[in-house]
């Protein structure tokens, strides 16, 4: 079941589109990448499903009703630009925050000592938050993003501004939120530093969503049947000779020790077996490997793609 | 409690637990008094500087009838001019030639070391041109001349009563300006720097970056409302503190600086029996302090000034709002200012020439539109003024203060998300038109 659908999304600004029919949905219980160059629109989007602007047209569905008011006490929303009150003490800034949750100051206070007990940040309870660090305030960012506990947990870009330690324990406590039953959405312009934790992604480029879908099938989608030669011998030459099972070349600069490296698609039906051979027929195999591709070359491929169609 | 509760409450509490609003709550009082009661005792302790005159009078018919009192002392001499000059322990020489009973227009010479002060100057003239005048006057010789004077001579007070009222209570213009212009005074201040407050702490939360953080729970709108009724809220737990201070001070202390027999007079006076009142020189000045010393009056001059303070605050608030939503920095924010700052500065000076003429239809249309109507209402409210009219411009402020908040809302949920670049009036009013 989909926790969350949006439906044709359009919201545009005096000067720019910043979502042009946007459509995506988010499977209840999974982790959702929502990637994309900066300017792609991403904050807008999240801005629309945290119910802080609202959409030109278009709808979001939360939990199969349409997104009220109300729902965002089921968002937790860990904004890009984030930040806390400088002169408020930290126990009362988070119950503050909880409050507006909805929670009570009881339950608040309750939960917010037993965060901070985990995170052994009890004794911050009355400092001002100028006092803390940066990454101090992270931490109490993330406690009182997660404090009402949320079926829906929103980070854009979370690991943009967290030191590498912070970092790694939102990680962790995310897929523990995630283990829990909560849905997890990402937003990031990195792609790498949340392919290894997402589970579906949506690529927006330009305002547009020009890719949907779980990330082990788009990897195969893009990249399937690819592999990485590397030999001692004429390049073209073998190129010419694989035409019958491959396509879809690339030729890499040859490295340090005279060795070419090709970059190649099998064809539909061909086995790989006839493609080891004529290779070994032809020059001195020292390498082959099938190609990891990274979110980032989907990305790459995705967006040349998108453009080429728009192009046409 | 509503989410517009909490937000009140965060601001409230922040803003009144502040050890300068705690300073500045106490103290202002304090210093207000002080301020009236200082240059008094500076005057008692240190005396008045008396100038010494010396008298070079030629004429030997002016000198005996100059009075000399605690600001000036006439010393009589006949030395030459030159040598008085020289002298340094007088302050002054005053020559007074031979023809001056008979002389028309003369100009009489006044050698000053060092600064002379207008009141002694104008106490030196009127002595010599009483002294001119009664001898001139001894000249025709009637009889009985001084007994004559004495009942030709008239010394009249006004005592102004309110005809158009149901009781017939004692006022005083003189009083009612004074008051007028302090409570519009009072007001001026609380909007500029209440209204700079709201805009400030908006555009803190916006550098700060924790506003996203905020409207993902509760709307801008409402957040931004909170934000206004916070305020005010502080605004009038400060003015109330003040007023019952000042409450106090009118019934207590007053009593207590006046001399017995005043307060005799101004017990007669509040008592509406003018005919007891024994000292008519001084009648202004009794009738002011029965009016501040009933604590009625007081209140009602106190509540009036905070109902207007309430819904004036509240409609320039909103403004300050979207203007503090518009900008990045205090600086920005400047040009754009001007929307507010120059509407109350002309309330202000409307509130002047309201005061002292309060029923002049300027001051009437000045009192009802919203822009200028607190400041020049509060100013026309101590002459005693029609309940309709306080009412017809209280509906007003508060329609229009619901009007600009609409609006202020619209601006500011768009602006909030607006970094970088200062927008122009249009771009903002382009805004309100965003879903």
């Amino acid at each position: 079941m989909d926790i969350l659908q949006v439906e044709n999304v359009t919201k545009a600004y005096a000067s720019h589109v910043a979502l042009d029919n946007v459509s995506l949905n988010v499977p209840q219980g999974c982790v959702y990448g929502l990637l994309g160059p900066n300017g792609a629109g991403k904050t807008t989007l999240i801005r629309i499903i945290n119910h802080i602007t609202a959409p030109d047209s278009g709808r979001v569905i939360l939990d199969g009703h349409p997104l009220t008011q109300n729902d965002v006490e089921h968002i937790g929303y860990l904004p890009e630009e984030r930040g806390l009150y400088k002169k408020m003490k930290v126990g009362e800034q988070a119950v503050f925050f909880a409050r507006l949750k909805g929670l009570s100051k009881h339950d608040a206070t309750i939960r917010l000592k037993q965060w901070f007990d985990k995170f052994d940040i009890s004794n911050w309870w009355d400092k001002k938050v100028e006092e803390l660090s940066k990454g101090m305030a992270q931490k109490v960012q993330f406690i009182v993003t997660v404090l009402h506990r949320p079926k829906l947990l929103i980070f854009d870009e979370p690991f943009s501004g967290f030191d590498p330690i912070n970092a790694n324990l939102l990680k962790e406590e995310i897929l523990q939120l995630k283990n829990e039953g909560a849905t997890v959405i990402f937003s990031t312009h990195n792609m790498s530093s949340v392919e290894e934790i997402c589970d579906n992604i949506t690529l927006i480029n330009k305002s547009r969503n020009i890719l949907s879908g779980n990330v082990d099938e788009l990897r195969r989608r893009f990249f399937g049947n690819r592999y990485d030669l590397t030999f001692n011998g004429d390049a073209r030459a073998l190129m010419e000779k694989l035409l019958p099972v491959a396509g879809e070349f690339t030729l890499g600069e040859p490295d340090g020790q005279g060795r070419e490296h090709i970059s190649l698609h099998l064809n539909d039906g061909a086995s790989l077996r006839d493609l080891i051979t004529i290779a070994n027929e032809n020059v001195n195999l020292a390498g082959f490997n099938e190609s990891i591709s990274s979110m980032n070359d989907i990305f790459i491929r995705a967006v040349k793609e998108s453009e080429s169609t728009t192009e046409n | 409690m509503s989410k517009i509760g909490i937000v009140i409450q965060r601001e409230y509490c922040e803003r009144v637990t502040k050890k300068s609003f705690i300073i500045t709550t106490i103290l202002m009082p304090l210093l207000m008094v002080a301020l009236m009661v200082i240059p008094t005792i500076i005057m008692t302790m240190v005396g008045p500087s008396e100038t010494t005159v010396l008298v070079i009078d030629k004429s030997n018919k002016i000198f005996q009838k100059l009075e000399s009192n605690e600001d000036v002392k006439f010393i009589h001499t006949s030395e030459p001019l030159d040598s008085a000059l020289a002298r340094e322990d007088v302050g002054a020489v005053l020559v007074i030639p031979e023809n001056i009973i008979e002389a028309r227009g003369l100009a009489l010479k006044y050698y000053s070391n060092g600064p002379s002060s207008m009141t002694t100057e104008s106490l030196i003239t009127r002595q010599i041109n009483d002294a001119v005048e009664a001898d001139r006057l001894k000249s025709y010789q009637i009889d009985d001349l001084a007994k004559i004077l004495d009942d030709v001579h008239s010394d009249v007070a006004l005592s102004t009563l309110r005809n158009d009222k149901d009781s017939e209570e004692a006022t005083s213009s003189g009083l009612s300006y004074g008051i007028g212009i302090m409570m519009s005074l009072t007001l001026y201040m609380f909007l500029l720097i209440y209204g700079q407050m709201v805009m400030t702490s908006i555009i803190e939360e916006k550098n700060n970056r924790v506003l996203e953080l905020v409207v993902s729970s509760i709307k801008p709108a409402q957040l931004m409302m909170g934000k206004i009724l916070g305020v005010t809220l502080v605004a009038l737990t400060q003015i109330l503190i003040w007023g019952v201070l000042i409450t106090c001070m009118s019934a207590f202390l007053l009593p207590a600086l006046l001399p017995a027999e005043a307060m005799q007079d101004v017990a007669a006076v509040q008592a509406g029996n003018f005919a007891a009142v024994s000292n008519t020189e001084n009648l202004e000045i009794i009738q002011a302090v029965s009016l501040l010393g009933s604590v009625g009056y007081v209140i009602k001059l106190f509540g009036l000034l905070t109902l207007f303070l309430m819904t004036g605050f509240l409609f320039y608030a909103a403004i300050y709002a979207a203007i503090g939503s518009a900008v990045d920095n205090i600086q920005d924010a400047g040009q754009l200012q001007t929307v507010i700052v120059v509407p109350v500065i002309f309330g202000f000076i409307f509130a002047m020439t309201a005061a002292a003429d309060p029923s002049s239809s300027l001051a009437f249309w000045m009192s009802i539109i919203p822009f200028t109507a607190p400041m020049v209402m509060v100013a026309r409210i101590p002459f005693g003024i029609p309940g309709w009219e306080i009412a017809l411009s209280l509906v007003l402020l508060i329609a229009s203060f619901v009007g600009m908040v609409w609006l202020a809302g619209k601006i500011y949920r768009v602006g909030i998300f607006m970094y970088g670049k200062k927008p122009t009036f249009k771009e903002i009013i382009r805004w309100v038109n965003y879903k």
